[in-house]
């Protein structure tokens, strides 16, 4: 007979409609994190960037000619970013910032399992994300400006920052859960942050076939470089979709990992038994190696090419009449009119002064959508790509694009396809309203402080504020 | 009022906690060498020993905190392989807890009586009961980071009985507390155990406060038991073995000290006698030449001292044999297993 079966029943006895202890830790962490003050200030702090940001981009001369859909993309961006390192931090405090306050000990004396409380913690860690990504939705609107953008870019950046924050929370918590204090915890954590977020923002960072693979294996870049192909140049996920490999496996794996190593949760750093911090420590590295074996084999057929094709590039339209400040939108046709799949394609934007005597163009200021990269294009196969040129001075333009094939080989070259033009006519006119983004920019903050004030006071509300005897 | 367990207030005292052999070590240095003993319900078992003794270590293995290299222990019935078993039966106070500080003392013993599966009414319940039983009905909807250090060990002993527990462990209870706190503190502890008919196991390094308190008491000394039984037989085993009845101890009216010393100086058994510095009143009388320890020279020598003082009219506030303090025999047992 088991030393249970002789136990004695003189304890108290557990509830069948009791709530299982996940949701217990869950709802505690997120009121230690919300009500405690510790996400309401880290969101506050978060929105008046949000704000600073979308205020420089519609007030900035330069900026503001930044069309809408690269703006909205570049918010998200900024946003998932911020929201990454939000959740990583958080992640980073979960349990070993529990050992340093000592809270730890009285938790885990409890007979709720280790995994329980190990998802409890990382839901609530998580809860940054909705929190962030609704805050954003009414920056992203403004700077979208209309544009069918929105609708995309919230899907995708709804979808991808979710998989990111699952990615970088249990990668914070992993780490939180091997370190002895919270300061190596935070020190590591924000060691990790750099390492990913600083390569994905360095400038020819996509530059050659290293760059581009670096850029794939870190998930953070490999996303924007996702959602700036699909929202910005118009590719379809199947095209850009691999993409998104990374960030899937590091969730994946990270939370699984987690949840594996999690239920030897214990007061002291790691995990006590010798085989299962090997073990640990093999699943770590396995995923490195993991990343980067996936890497070198989905990475190479995105950028291979092929064979010689009949070109051509068509524009949908030839005369416009607008004034300085206006945006004018146009598409343009390329089709593969060949029997053998194109090369890697570029359209060129060209804008051309007609008054001899006028201002020369620096398409530039004009456009920063320049150029459009798109891969191969298949026998028959057509591609349209948007455009947007904002009119920056008055006078007579013709506005045409140039297709050029990707040469071969180093030393080759390849015949260029021109389309025919746009007129366009620009009168002068000055925009003295800005987008009304004030409202916005100031707005958020405000409403978040109202928020929290609120839940303040309900909380002073709620308890005694005595004074210590 | 503490809840009473009427079923088990007239039933023999069980063994609830029982440890065979317990070893830990980190790394080449041996922390536990063989601990071993028992606890019965309702009774409050002193835990002692010097820093480093493997204090510490022990309330962790017994807490499931730490995995034993060696050795079994069970509580309440249920083995040492059952950890969260276990975990459902003891409440523990560790020592340097840490709190949560904006968590009301009422939210916290909810959310610890729901983890250990009390619904959210009967979680509600039983903190009220705990917070009148522990003294804090007052400072329930308070934030636990506005109360005061004696507050905090209360509520901590409070969660550490959300379970009903059949152990309770407090380390170091009374650190830090002035001396009217840890006196209610520690008669919180008598309480915990007689009405509750829980074991208590208390480790601290305040000897009055065992030797008050405790039934039974546990020396340890460098990761091994010194000393075990009740307070008293500890004690006495002791003095048998050590210098028993060389020094004895006076306490007068401190205006009386000096004609005292004048009236025992002049006996002839007593070599010398010397006011002790940092206890106002008391005398150390060292005795010539040994007694042998027979126990009847020991109390003729002990009644010729007092009728001297009674004669000379000196009023005695105190007398002791050194060594009949859990002190001394504390002292002396990690003294002699330092040498």
């Amino acid at each position: 007979m088991s030393t249970l079966q002789n136990a004695s029943l003189s304890k108290i006895k557990v509830s069948a409609s009791a709530s299982p202890a996940w949701w217990l830790v869950f709802k505690r962490e997120m009121a230690d994190l919300w009500i405690g003050g510790k996400a309401f200030n880290l969101m506050l702090i978060y929105s008046v960037v949000l704000g600073v940001m979308v205020y420089i981009y519609s007030f900035n001369t330069e900026l503001s000619l930044i069309p809408p859909k690269e703006a909205t993309y570049e918010m998200l961006k900024n946003a998932m970013a911020v929201s990454m390192f939000v959740g990583l931090i958080i992640g980073a405090d979960s349990l070993s910032g529990e050992r340093d306050r000592a809270t730890l000990e009285s938790l885990l004396l409890t007979p709720a399992s280790r995994r329980q409380i190990i998802v409890g913690k990382f839901l609530a860690s998580i809860s940054t994300w909705p929190a962030a990504f609704v805050i954003a939705i009414p920056y992203l609107f403004v700077l979208a400006q209309g544009d069918e953008v929105l609708g995309p870019a919230l899907f995708w950046g709804g979808l991808t920052g979710t998989i990111l924050v699952i990615g970088y929370t249990a990668v914070g918590m992993l780490i939180s859960f091997w370190s002895g204090s919270n300061k190596v915890s935070y020190f590591i954590s924000l060691g990790v942050y750099a390492v990913l977020l600083v390569p994905a923002e360095l400038p020819g960072k996509s530059a050659g076939a290293a760059g581009q693979f670096m850029q794939w294996i870190n998930p953070m870049a490999a996303v924007n470089h996702f959602l700036s192909k699909h929202l910005v140049n118009y590719r379809s996920v199947a095209e850009v979709g691999t993409f998104l490999t990374t960030s899937i496996v590091l969730a994946v794996l990270s939370f699984g990992t987690l949840l594996l190593v999690g239920s030897g949760l214990r007061l002291e750093a790691g995990r006590g038994s010798k085989v299962w911090a090997k073990l640990g420590r093999a699943i770590g590295l396995s995923v490195i190696a993991g990343l980067l074996v996936a890497s070198l084999l989905l990475a190479s057929p995105a950028y291979a090419f092929q064979g010689e094709q009949d070109l051509t590039i068509t524009i949908d339209g030839d005369y416009k009449l607008v004034k300085t400040g206006d945006k004018v939108e146009f598409n343009t046709l390329v089709t593969n009119n060949g029997s053998q799949a194109s090369p890697a394609l570029i359209v060129a934007m060209n804008i051309i002064n007609l008054d001899a005597a006028g201002d020369v163009v620096d398409p530039e200021d004009w456009s920063p959508q320049r150029t459009q990269y798109m891969q191969s294009l298949a026998p028959g196969e057509s591609l349209n790509q948007g455009w947007i040129v904002n009119t920056i001075l008055e006078g007579d333009y013709m506005v045409y694009m140039v297709l050029v094939p990707e040469p071969a080989a180093a030393e080759t070259t390849s015949h260029p396809v021109a389309s025919s033009g746009i007129h366009l006519t620009v009168a002068p006119f000055t925009r003295l309203n800005p987008g009304g983004v004030l409202p916005f920019a100031i707005g958020g903050p405000i409403l978040l402080l109202v928020i929290t004030y609120f839940v303040y006071r309900r909380r002073r509300q709620q308890i005694d504020l005595g004074g210590s005897e | 009022m503490i809840e009473t367990k009427d079923s088990k207030a007239f039933s023999p005292p069980r063994q609830i906690l029982v440890a065979e052999n317990l070893r830990k070590s980190y790394g080449p240095r041996r922390a536990l060498q063989g601990l071993t003993f028992s606890l019965k319900a309702g009774r409050i078992l002193g835990f002692l020993g010097p820093n480093g003794a493997g204090k510490t270590t022990s309330i962790r293995i017994l807490t499931t905190m730490l995995e034993p290299e060696a050795g079994h222990f069970t509580i309440d019935g249920i083995g040492s392989e059952h950890p969260e078993q276990i975990r459902r039966r003891i409440g523990v106070l560790p020592e340097n807890l840490g709190f949560p500080r904006q968590m009301t003392g009422f939210e916290y013993l909810v959310y610890y009586g729901q983890l250990y599966g009390r619904t959210a009414a009967e979680a509600k319940e039983n903190a009220l009961r705990l917070l009148e039983d522990v003294g804090l009905q007052q400072r329930g909807k308070s934030l636990i980071g506005s109360y005061s250090h004696g507050m905090r060990q209360r509520i901590g002993i409070a969660r550490a009985l959300v379970n009903d527990p059949v152990v309770v462990f407090l380390d170091e209870p009374t650190l830090g507390l002035d001396p009217r706190g840890q006196q209610e503190l520690l008669e919180l502890v008598q309480r915990i155990a007689r009405e509750r008919n829980t074991g208590v196991v208390l480790c601290s390094h305040l000897l009055s406060e065992i030797e008050g308190v405790c039934d039974d008491v546990v020396i340890l000394n460098v990761g091994q038991i010194v000393a075990r039984g009740s307070v008293a037989q500890v004690i006495s085993r002791v003095q048998q073995n050590i210098i028993l009845g060389n020094a004895l101890r006076v306490q007068v009216l401190p205006d009386s000290l000096a004609e005292a010393q004048q009236a025992l100086e002049a006996m002839s058994n007593i070599m010398k006698v010397t006011p002790i510095g940092e206890l106002e009143g008391w005398l150390r009388l060292e005795l010539i030449g040994a007694t042998d320890g027979d126990a009847t020279n020991v109390h003729q020598l002990n009644n010729k001292i007092l009728s001297i003082l009674i004669r000379a009219r000196i009023p005695i506030l105190g007398f002791e044999v050194e060594g009949s303090r859990l002190q001394d025999v504390f002292l002396h047992l990690t003294e002699e297993a330092i040498q």
